[in-house]
């Protein structure tokens, strides 16, 4: 086991030290900087005065020097200055990862609550009336763009029945106003609409792939047996065809989690959630070097735990594993 | 299904704890105004501002020595509202003296001095701070604290917009504050992003990504503000922003776009206000050939050229198709609110049949009957470059490139994200870029943006004519006011005869907003400075309003 650690461990600073050299050389390679995006509106800024900037941060000494400076700062553990905030590109990140980490949570139980719900419905009841619905939910919530449910969901709830609020992570207004309690709460129905939108998409695959381990697992011998002692349907499938039957889905949810930081960019823009993978895509815009490099980093790090925490989990569920 | 009766249970518990707000305002002085906005500051403080948004909000947190009048009248002082100066005189033409309003303090309590405006420029001039303003206080050599509420600003030569440059461009900045702090690290330092301020309002909190809490100064110098509290949120996608207005969580959002507007008519609640604006969009044309920068451009180095192409845009039309009644076609390089501006300005008419004449006169015709213009085997095709960022300019490049196609002239469009839109149209590797510029009051700024002295500068597409730099001169160093304006017209009449580039449109801006807020008038340079001086109706307050 601690064999498997530390390989994994090295695996993840080298693909995290991988992440940060290619995204600091398509970013320097790339047209433009992040100075030039102040002159969009053709203002008043001035070629001088962008010069000037450029100097003041170094970025106009030889590309080869900026590198080695941006892994001096790095091993220092000092991500570098953002742009486009005028403070160091952590403080970028730090306001906005708990709120990535808050929705990326909630929707992966969603998802997987969900998920494994109703593959588990459908596998027990395989090419019935009910499995044929829900393949039809499944699907059909699979192939529907996830902006668009958002906005969606949002015209509904929001606008129409004004059920749940319009955006944002919190309420701006009352939020200084209430009691702790009542904090929990504001936060709670705020992340309703985004971590169900990210949620229910997520869902539907989940689904998908559960359903077809449960038809794979529920076919076998033991299952028959199981069924044979007279145990319960219940007992049948919780206790032993879905145990054995979350193997292949536990594999999907170190995936899960990329997939899920990629789809939280839509979500974070429709329902205005103050998270990491909008500022990601605004920086890129806003050629915002290391604030980029930073949040793909983080991103890579994140991915490398949900794969570390699967295989971690695999290697528990599974005896055979552990006998390799 | 014990899950989802815990859930129901949780979220009911979440709602009711979430509505339990108690109101704590309770005199007759209330009312909190939410204004979402695009996009969120990175600083605060006034010399290190650059976007709308900073500039909106620091307008709240800081004070200039006058403010500019409703006209944008940027040659006469005297339509200018003392604002930190109780008065001004001109000692002689290179001098001007202040008297700045006596027991004005900052937030933090301590007095504002004539030392604190001294400080001030010396920060707007410093090259460390790289101010956007700071070139515009270049004919400024120094500003003198005569005693603790006179300060002497004196100038290098006389010119008309003297008051106007002393006053406009620097928001007066706490010495006792920042004078410790270096230069170089101003823009990172924590400070920029929470000064002590003199203006109507302070920063309460600042939620990064999410919202900036502020909360009005009942002892402002210039009276008490009309709202109790103003809440900036910020909502990047404008589908997003305009939502939350329309569900009731928001107040104010200065642009709306035109596909946004429809959701708000017929509202009791909400209305629009139209503001004109200091922008407009332009297609520019490159002077050098972008395959060698060495040589003239081959198609655009022509004014005859220039001109037919600017007489075969039916630019009306694409007003109307992209912003309908939130627009309108730019007489030349001047928008509206400008004191200079006048609708009587000579320019070039829409003319197809004159536009075909002149492209032959140029030797451009169909000689291979293929549909296309062509000249010494040369077909008149050229690349015009869209930043993405922008749907009203990429949607009327469509209709362009419509228009040009009946008279045989290809146009391809090439839409870039912006960094690489600005790379590629300031270093003239595109012919033609379809750009947009935001004036300030002064019409110096067709001087930064179409002069040959602003080569290198802000004039990409490298447009010289010495006869228009002269008027434009002329017509800055006039100080006879309707002198001045004659000149600016001239001018502009002549650059329209030798077009730099096609003036596409000029937008109005539709700010959407409460009806329960009253007194509401919105500056055109500057839409946050106002909001100050905003009510809020005693007798339409909503929730909100009582929570200050």
């Amino acid at each position: 086991m601690t064999r498997f650690v530390a390989l994994r461990f090295l695996q993840a600073v080298t693909i995290i030290f991988l992440v940060a050299t290619i995204t600091f050389v398509l970013l320097q390679v790339a047209p433009g900087d992040p100075f030039s995006v102040r002159m969009e509106q053709g203002g008043t800024v001035s070629t001088e005065l962008l010069e000037q900037h450029r100097r003041n941060f170094g970025l106009d000494r030889p590309l080869h020097e900026q590198y080695v400076r941006y892994l001096q700062r790095l091993a220092r553990g000092d991500l570098g200055i953002s742009f486009a905030e005028r403070r160091p590109a952590w403080h970028a990140i730090r306001d906005r990862l708990p709120n990535t980490l808050l929705l990326a949570v909630v929707a992966l139980l969603i998802d997987f609550t969900i998920g494994i719900g109703l593959g588990v419905t459908q596998g027990a009841h395989p090419n019935s009336r009910l499995d044929d619905t829900l393949s039809v939910v499944s699907l059909t919530l699979y192939s529907i763009p996830i902006f668009w449910l958002g906005i969606m969901l949002l015209l509904v709830f929001a606008v129409g029945l004004d059920w749940l609020p319009a955006g944002g992570a919190r309420d701006a207004v009352a939020y200084p106003h209430l009691s702790l309690l009542g904090k929990i709460g504001d936060r709670l129905i705020h992340l309703i609409l985004p971590a169900v939108t990210l949620g229910l998409v997520g869902a539907a695959a989940t689904a998908r792939y559960q359903r077809a381990a449960m038809l794979e697992v529920i076919r076998q011998d033991f299952v028959r047996a199981a069924r044979a002692r007279g145990l319960s349907q219940r007992a049948v499938l919780i206790r032993h065809a879905l145990r054995n039957a979350l193997l292949p889905v536990i594999t999907i949810f170190g995936l899960s989690l990329p997939i899920l930081l990629s789809g939280a960019v839509l979500v974070e823009t429709v329902f205005s959630w103050p998270g990491m993978g909008k500022l990601a895509v605004d920086s890129i815009f806003k050629r915002d070097y290391f604030v980029v490099s930073g949040t793909a980093m983080l991103s890579a790090a994140l991915v490398v735990t949900g794969n570390f925490v699967s295989d971690t989990l695999y290697f528990v569920v599974d005896p055979r594993t552990r006998r390799q | 299904m014990r899950l989802p009766r815990t859930l129901c249970w949780l979220l009911s518990c979440a709602w009711l704890l979430a509505c339990g707000t108690e109101r704590t305002c309770a005199s007759d002085w209330c009312g909190t105004i939410v204004v979402v906005s695009g996009a969120e500051p990175t600083t605060l403080l006034p010399p290190l501002t650059e976007f709308d948004v900073e500039i909106a909000i620091s307008d709240l947190l800081f004070v200039r020595l006058a403010d500019i009048g409703a006209d944008l009248n940027t040659v006469d002082p005297a339509t200018f509202t003392p604002a930190l100066a109780r008065s001004w005189r001109f000692d002689d033409s290179l001098t001007i003296r202040f008297a700045l309003e006596p027991n004005v303090r900052w937030h933090d309590g301590t007095p504002i001095t004539a030392e604190d405006v001294a400080f001030t420029y010396g920060i707007y001039r410093d090259t460390l701070v790289n101010a956007r303003a700071r070139q515009r206080l270049d004919r400024i050599t120094s500003v003198e604290a005569v005693d603790a509420n006179t300060v002497v600003f004196r100038f290098s030569s006389p010119y008309p917009e003297q008051f106007y440059d002393a006053v406009y461009h620097m928001r007066i900045l706490p010495r006792h504050q920042l004078a410790a702090i270096p230069r170089a690290g101003l823009s990172s330092d924590p400070v920029s992003r929470d000064p002590v301020g003199s203006g109507p309002f302070r920063v309460r909190t600042w939620v990064v990504g999410e919202s900036i809490d502020l909360s009005a100064d009942s002892t402002f110098f210039r009276g008490r503000p009309g709202p109790r509290r103003i809440v900036w949120r910020f909502v990047a996608d404008p589908a997003a922003a305009a939502t939350q207005l329309v569900a009731g969580e928001a107040d104010f959002l200065n642009a709306m776009r035109r596909d946004d507007l429809s959701s708000i008519e017929g509202s009791d609640d909400l209305r629009v206000e139209l503001v004109p604006s200091l922008a407009y969009a332009y297609i520019a044309f490159n002077f050098r050939d972008p395959e060698d920068r060495t040589r003239p451009h081959p198609i655009f180095a022509s004014r005859t050229v220039r001109q037919a192409l600017s007489m075969a845009v039916d630019r009306q039309a694409i007003v109307r198709a992209v912003r309908g009644e939130y627009g309108h076609v730019p007489e030349g390089p001047v928008t509206r609110p400008l004191w200079i501006w006048d609708a009587s300005v000579r320019a070039l008419p829409y003319d197809t049949t004159r536009a075909r004449r002149l492209l032959m006169q140029a030797g451009w015709r169909d000689r291979d009957d293929d549909g296309v213009l062509d000249r010494n085997g040369r077909v008149f095709q050229f690349e015009l470059i869209v930043p993405t960022t922008s749907n009203d300019r990429q949607r009327s490049a469509v209709i362009v490139q419509e228009q040009l196609r009946r008279l045989g002239i290809v146009v391809a469009i090439t839409p870039l994200d912006v960094p690489t839109w600005i790379e590629r149209a300031q270093n003239g590797t595109a012919d033609a870029y379809y750009g947009a510029r935001t004036q300030d009051p002064s019409p110096a700024s067709i001087e930064e943006a179409w002069s040959s002295a602003a080569i290198g500068g802000a004039n990409w597409g490298r447009y010289a004519n010495s006869e228009v730099d002269r008027l434009i001169r002329r017509a800055i160093e006039t100080f006879d006011v309707e002198t001045a304006r004659a000149s600016w017209h001239e001018a502009i009449a002549r650059i329209n005869d030798d077009p730099p580039a096609i003036w596409m449109y000029s937008p109005i801006t539709a700010a959407g907003l409460h009806r329960r807020l009253e007194n509401v008038s919105i500056r055109a340079d500057e839409w946050g400075s106002t909001i100050w001086s905003w009510n809020v109706s005693p007798a339409r307050y909503i929730d909100r309003d009582l929570l200050n």
